[in-house]
């Protein structure tokens, strides 16, 4: 537990001031073939303050978390911004301010787990694997826990303490077409600590008998053919479009740094039935995966509604954005670990569910694709896009067909959206991602599925 | 504790009190002065200080491992008492085991402290130069960083081995717009012992600014063909890595690596020979320690096309029975060839200059696809117009083995020394 109240160091604060204090504790457990290859844990812990002077920032950290240290980092901070602004001439105009407080634990009330435990249940799931399905090549359960706990006190009035915890299974089984290996993964778990995540292994079963038999269709499977096709993107895939391929390029440091967004502030860059939103702590009625509160400017965290039926509305801003485009901040200012500054983050990026259902999409296409689980992904600030597909299957005459093995599908976003013909009415969460900004961070990805044309990559 | 040596022989020992039969730590400090450029503008100057501590121990065959930040005696006690509970709760595994008695070495390499006036002086003129050299090239962000790390390695072998190491580093991500044209994005990165010389002449930074200006107008491709690829030094890096992703220790360990039944077999073109050269004087930022307790040795991955070395640390090593690799790889040379880079270009019919490359994981099976970023069209020899919108596709196998030529350059990174390389049978589609 780290300390909450830092109030006592507002009087040391002598310009605009952020002081943090924070714990990141992970747990990492890997099993290869029912071995155990990594069981680790880790505590990181420290304060860091960030100091704006004049319109130029310094930042400082160190690993005590001591009166003394709390003070030195102030004042290297305060040294730092200094060093600038006795350099460099800047219009320091104000920063925004919606300061407030906020103290949130998801913390889980039950009793914890010992290592043996988390380390049986692993077992217990690498065992119905190897026992249940003889076709298995290889299998890795991979599980990594992680809890964020923060403290922080602004110049500007804002206070706040969150202990935000995430609990994530990886599950992969590899088989093997004509000598060659043949993988597929899925992922579990979500926000929380591991004992109000997973009640037990058995829960697991069914999803572990549908991952199988995904993978024996896929050894079976094809190289999709290549050039633009009518494909459905499932949840999963919306959802890191949604982030990486639109939300990126509307992050306001990205959109200073020449993102085409920048020129389309108010213009259709979407098909009408896309709405697309950067949740803050709630979506529909549930929390999100990666609640954000209060961000680490202290900035009161709000929903940012970027594009609403197909009309670019706005960009994601920290204070420092918001100032310069005459904007109001929403708590998209993030920080990963307590050495780290805060920067510009999507929280929990979805495309809103729209009335079609899902079976209906997947009829009304002749020929395409059913793209179901990405593997990775990247966008431009072109807002050109390329994710990586793991799992998909074959749409021929309204009817799903052979599945297909990993490909890349491409595109730019602002054109691909306007494709959009149909959004399903469901929603799914994928509360695994870790977006690379600059930092590691948790954030959550989601959406229903989408009905458009894209570009794939085949053979 | 009265120095840093100290505290970790007091890790080691907490460990042995503990109850752990076999034991290692790595204690590392490290301190690091980052100045920003953010936006077209210099924004943060950032020191960090920080602290790790990983702790390892093994009993009855049983591992486990612990990392905090901090080195208080108390934290050090608590974090050997969990290392002991962690390594009870796992299961037995012959493989475990640290690394053997070796000298004690200590190792010293790159400045001791930066100088913040040369740093800022350094990032004020590559403003300037870019903002007079190239208008419509937009700095989103630029990096220069120095950072200090010293480590020490201890275990219960008597191995003690420690490095100090210094190094500046430079990272600038730029787009060009012109109106409402813009390029993609592109970036760069070089690592440098000191800052003699002027930021626009480390690595190929200022050609790839002068090529960003270029891509605002970047045309698309519409067809299909197989044809070259003419990987650049900057992208080869992440080829190389692709190709050491099968010769780690997960695919190995699994079974599934393509090239598991390939030492001393032939997997690439004769021309390709590839090391990892942590101990290179040449590069700036390299290493003396393993992750896994040895001295860092150079090492040959794939010479004159024929696979030298997997990449297995002491327990991937154990676990496969093949060969530990001398070092934690990184730090690659690729030997130059004999063709100078304007023969390799006029030797093209049809392919492509790839400069990023923008792609998914490859399979299991290294099958691989993705987006040719910053990339030019090459016919009959010439370099005809950078491109946008194309992808390619391929094989790592047969990628390696239709190598075609590497040229005589290389370009000087300072983590890695590559030259541009020719590759045939690649796919390449557009829209």
């Amino acid at each position: 537990m780290i300390p909450v109240d830092l109030a006592d160091y507002t009087g040391s604060f002598s310009e605009y001031t952020e002081l943090r204090v924070q714990e990141n504790r992970s747990l990492n457990v890997s099993l290869v073939n029912g071995d155990v290859m990594s069981n680790s844990v880790s505590t990181v812990s420290g304060v860091s303050a960030r100091t704006c002077s004049s319109g130029f920032w310094g930042f400082a950290s160190s690993p005590l978390i001591d009166d003394e240290s709390i003070r030195g980092v102030i004042a290297a901070s305060t040294r730092n911004s200094r060093f600038l602004s006795s350099r460099e001439k800047r219009d320091g105009s104000p920063l925004p301010s919606r300061p407030g407080s906020c103290s949130i634990d998801f913390s889980t009330g039950k009793p914890r787990l010992s290592q043996k435990d988390i380390i049986r249940f692993m077992k217990d799931i690498d065992a119905m694997i190897r026992d249940r399905y003889g076709r298995i090549a290889s299998r890795t359960l991979s599980l990594q826990l992680l809890d964020m706990e923060k403290s922080l006190v602004t110049s500007d009035g804002s206070s706040g303490y969150t202990m935000i915890p995430r609990s994530i299974l990886y599950v992969s089984m590899s088989t093997e077409r004509d000598g060659e290996p043949v993988q597929l993964m899925d992922v579990h778990g979500g926000r929380g600590q591991f004992e109000d995540v997973f009640s037990g292994s058995e829960e697991l079963g069914s999803k572990l008998e549908e991952l199988y038999g995904q993978l024996m269709r896929k050894a079976e499977g094809v190289h999709p053919e290549t050039g633009i096709k009518e494909c459905i993107l499932d949840a999963d895939l919306a959802g890191i479009l949604s982030h990486e391929a639109i939300g990126h390029t509307t992050e306001a440091d990205i959109v200073r740094g020449g993102s085409v967004a920048g020129d389309y502030i108010d213009m259709q860059v979407a098909s009408s039935l896309v709405t697309l939103v950067d949740f803050a702590s709630e979506a529909l009625g549930e929390t999100c995966p990666v609640p954000v509160y209060m961000d680490d400017e202290g900035t009161v965290a709000e929903d940012a509604v970027i594009i609403e039926d197909g009309i670019l509305r706005r960009f994601l801003h920290n204070k420092e954005s918001a100032a310069f485009f005459r904007a109001t901040p929403t708590g998209n200012a993030r920080a990963y670990r307590f050495s780290d500054e805060p920067i510009i983050r999507m929280r929990n990026t979805a495309i809103l569910p729209g009335k079609s259902k899902l079976e209906d999409m997947i009829g009304s296409v002749d020929d395409g694709y059913y793209l179901m689980k990405p593997s990775n992904g990247q966008a431009d600030s072109t807002s050109e896009f390329m994710f990586g597909v793991v799992q998909g299957y074959e749409i021929k005459k309204g009817r799903l067909g052979r599945a297909i093995r990993d490909t890349t599908i491409s595109g730019v976003a602002f054109d691909m959206l306007k494709t959009v013909t149909a959004v399903s009415d469901d929603m799914k969460w994928s509360c695994s991602g870790m977006c690379g900004k600059k930092q590691a961070i948790p954030v959550g990805m989601g959406g229903p599925a989408v009905k458009c044309m894209m570009n794939i990559g085949g053979k | 504790m009265k120095d840093r040596a100290d505290v970790a022989a007091f890790s080691l020992e907490a460990l042995k009190k503990a109850g752990l039969e076999k034991s290692e730590c790595t204690l590392r400090y490290a301190r690091r002065d980052e100045l920003n450029l953010d936006s077209g503008e210099i924004s943060l100057l950032r020191t960090t200080d920080d602290v790790s501590l990983a702790m390892t121990g093994i009993v009855n065959d049983s591992e486990g491992s612990i990392s905090i930040n901090k080195t208080d005696r108390e934290s050090i006690s608590d974090a050997a008492a969990r290392t002991l509970e962690m390594a009870v709760s796992s299961e037995p595994d012959a493989a475990n085991d640290i690394s053997p008695n070796q000298p004690v070495r200590e190792f010293e390499k790159g400045p001791e402290a930066p100088d913040l006036d040369l740093m800022y002086e350094r990032m004020r003129g590559f403003l300037e130069f870019t903002r007079e050299k190239y208008p419509s090239l937009i700095l989103e962000q630029v990096i220069l960083d120095f950072t200090r790390v010293s480590k020490y390695y201890m275990n219960s072998n008597g191995v003690d081995l420690r490095s100090r190491r210094g190094w500046y580093s430079f990272t600038p991500m730029f787009t060009s717009k012109e109106g409402r044209e813009t390029s993609s994005f592109n970036y760069a990165g070089v690592s440098m012992s000191d800052l003699a010389e002027d930021l626009r002449k480390c690595g190929t930074i200022d050609t790839l600014m002068s090529q960003s200006t270029e891509q605002v107008r970047s045309m698309e491709f519409s067809g299909k063909f197989m044809g070259d690829i003419i990987i650049t030094p900057d992208c080869l890096d992440d080829f190389i890595q692709l190709t050491c992703m099968y010769l780690s220790d997960y695919p190995m360990i699994k079974g599934t690596s393509i090239f598991r039944d390939s030492l001393d077999s032939r997997i690439a073109d004769p021309c390709l020979t590839i090391r990892c050269m942590p101990l290179s004087e040449k590069m700036a930022s390299t290493y003396f320690l393993t992750d896994d307790g040895f001295a860092a040795e150079n090492s040959t991955i794939i010479e004159k096309g024929i696979l030298k070395s997997f990449l297995l640390s002491l327990y991937g090593s154990n676990k496969t029975g093949k060969a530990r690799a001398l070092n934690s790889g990184g730090a690659f040379v690729v030997e130059p060839g004999e063709q100078s880079l304007e023969d390799i270009v006029s030797s093209v019919k049809r392919g492509v200059m790839l400069c990023r490359f923008s792609g998914g994981m490859p399979s299991e099976g290294g099958d691989f696809s993705g987006v040719a970023k910053n990339s030019y069209y090459i016919e009959d020899g010439r370099i005809r117009y950078p491109v946008k919108e194309i992808m390619i596709s391929g094989n790592i196998r047969s990628l390696l083995m239709n190598i075609r030529g590497v040229s005589r350059e290389s370009v000087n990174f300072g983590y890695s020394i590559l030259p541009w390389v020719r590759a045939g049978e690649v796919a390449v589609f557009g829209k």
